[in-house]
């Protein structure tokens, strides 16, 4: 019987998708009381004898439960540029993590509205050995285009990555650069409504340094809705028109870009000058 | 991500790709191995025991072979989907694919080689003059249920392997165990009579012995077809559920 409820309690938390449409038209994403937490214990129990032993024992540690967020909630207007701030180890990657469908929320819910690119690992999909033009079709799998779409836009990948040649080549014997110059123009082909962005993303040498910031530009032009993680203030004032600080899973502070991000550098200033004086 | 059947589709067929041609990178002859290796056993093997058993079966080479490629695919393919989740844990970490996508290419995959080598089954029926019949077109029904009882084998491993390591290392043993239970390279009657209803019970050894049948021109056991087909597709309604329910916490296993 137990068990036979365990099992409904399973269905219906993984049938409530986190994922439904019902929002109004203007929410590009709603993030609802989103929680994150991860289970991380010191003696990591993987193998099944020690599972079965410690079971049997009673001396199975209670796994330590990491609260990464704590109860998130916001909502972004299609069009806005939302820029997330905060210090390292807040959880922003792991809410865009999040946002990006990799994770589950432990609780919480998110909805959204559109069509979402994440621009946050731009080569995790290559295949070192094969060539850069099989790469182009594996790597756009993985990023949900089809084989019409991609022999489509197949030259102006090759043409915009600068690779020439190289593209009938291993991608195992590429450089750093050219690999990051391969993935960046695969990952910046869709077209999307929503765009999440993991620190701006501009790579390679100078010359496609600011070819790559005037695409991400120019994607983010079109009223497209963008969520963005920086580090670097200017870039966020200068892109972002609304933000929001999270601070140990939490929002500290939301509101137009400008008043979050000087309350932002005030109190990192003031941080640093604490712990000065405590020296 | 990944709405339209095309995207999923196209995303299956370049794993799939992505497979076959990982799985031989390095190697002279590439997929040639995959006519190669079911080929070399089967004269090991035909020397061996045509000697011990070749009086009990009517053309050794055929029985073997017909065998072989039965629990070849079952075995290559329910590990395929074992570790599929766990070999791609960068990836999956990373960015957001489907997580089934991976178990189903790698099964997908070890059915493009099963049906590769066909071609070796085919080819020694005519060189060792073994006649064909009609009732081969049969074999598709084991080789439905097969399917079936593969993919279901195959989610719930990927699951449970993703949880525990160690299920790996034991299932390895257990293929081992079920190699012997399901008569590949011998034939059923040195068996004693009592242990033979054990085997009727393997799942596997009913698949096979169903496309050995049809192979050999008789009509398959329709109560070892009817009971195959039950067991497959119970285990892929688990294996369905069971994924169902902990897909989306895979990645936070791994």
């Amino acid at each position: 019987m137990s068990i036979i409820g365990k099992i409904k309690k399973l269905l219906n938390r993984s049938s409530s998708d986190s994922y439904n449409n019902q929002i109004e038209d203007n929410v590009a994403v709603r993030v609802e009381h989103v929680s994150m937490e991860f289970k991380i214990s010191k003696d990591k129990i993987d193998t099944l004898k020690e599972y079965v032993i410690r079971t049997i024992k009673r001396n199975k540690k209670e796994k330590e439960k990491i609260r990464i967020l704590n109860d998130i909630s916001f909502d972004v207007q299609k069009g806005d540029k939302l820029g997330i701030l905060g210090f390292n180890g807040a959880g922003k990657s792991t809410l865009l993590k999040i946002l990006a469908g990799i994770y589950e929320p432990t609780h919480g819910k998110i909805t959204i509205n559109g069509k979402v690119a994440p621009l946050l690992e731009l080569s995790a999909g290559f295949d070192k050995n094969y060539t850069g033009k099989n790469n182009i079709y594996l790597n756009g799998a993985f990023l949900s285009m089809d084989k019409d779409f991609l022999d489509e836009k197949f030259d102006e990948i090759v043409e915009f990555s600068e690779l020439g040649d190289f593209i009938n080549y291993p991608v195992k014997n590429y450089s750093s650069g050219m690999r990051a110059k391969l993935g960046f123009s695969i990952a910046t082909l869709i077209e999307p409504d929503i765009l999440i962005v993991d620190e701006i993303l501009s790579v390679g040498d100078i010359k496609f340094r600011k070819k790559s910031s005037e695409k991400i530009n120019e994607l983010m032009s079109e009223g497209v809705t963008v969520l963005l993680v920086s580090h670097s203030i200017n870039q966020i004032r200068k892109i972002c028109n609304k933000c929001i600080w999270i601070e140990n899973g939490q929002i500290v502070m939301e509101g137009p870009s400008d008043e979050v991000c000087d309350a932002y550098v005030t109190n990192a200033e003031g941080d640093t000058k604490k712990k000065r004086r405590r020296k | 991500m990944f709405d339209t059947i095309s995207e999923k589709k196209f995303l299956l067929k370049e794993l799939v790709k992505k497979n076959l041609t990982s799985k031989y990178k390095d190697s002279v002859l590439g997929i040639l191995w995959s006519f190669f290796n079911p080929l070399l056993t089967m004269l090991v093997f035909t020397a061996i025991f045509s000697m011990l058993f070749g009086h009990n079966i009517q053309n050794y080479p055929v029985y073997y072979l017909a065998g072989r490629l039965a629990f070849d695919f079952y075995n290559h393919g329910t590990k395929g989907a074992m570790n599929s989740i766990r070999k791609n844990a960068g990836l999956l970490k990373k960015i957001y694919v489907p997580k089934r996508m991976f178990a189903v290419s790698s099964i997908c995959y070890e059915f493009v080689n099963f049906l590769i080598s066909f071609a070796i089954l085919f080819g020694v029926m005519i060189i060792t003059g073994a006649p064909f019949h009609v009732t081969l077109i049969f074999t598709i029904i084991p080789i439905v249920f097969l399917v079936v009882l593969v993919f279901g084998v195959g989610l719930i491993l990927a699951v449970c392997n993703t949880y525990f390591t160690d299920i790996g290392y034991l299932y390895n043993v257990f293929t081992l165990v079920l190699l012997y239970a399901s008569a590949m390279f011998y034939p059923i009657e040195i068996v004693p009579a009592q242990v033979q209803i054990l085997f009727t019970l393997n799942p596997v050894y009913c698949a096979m012995s169903c496309f050995r049948q049809c192979v050999y021109g008789t009509i398959p056991d329709i109560s070892m077809l009817l009971y195959l087909g039950t067991f497959a597709l119970t285990t892929l309604g688990i294996g369905l559920l069971l994924f169902h329910i902990y897909d989306k916490r895979l990645v936070l296993e791994l």
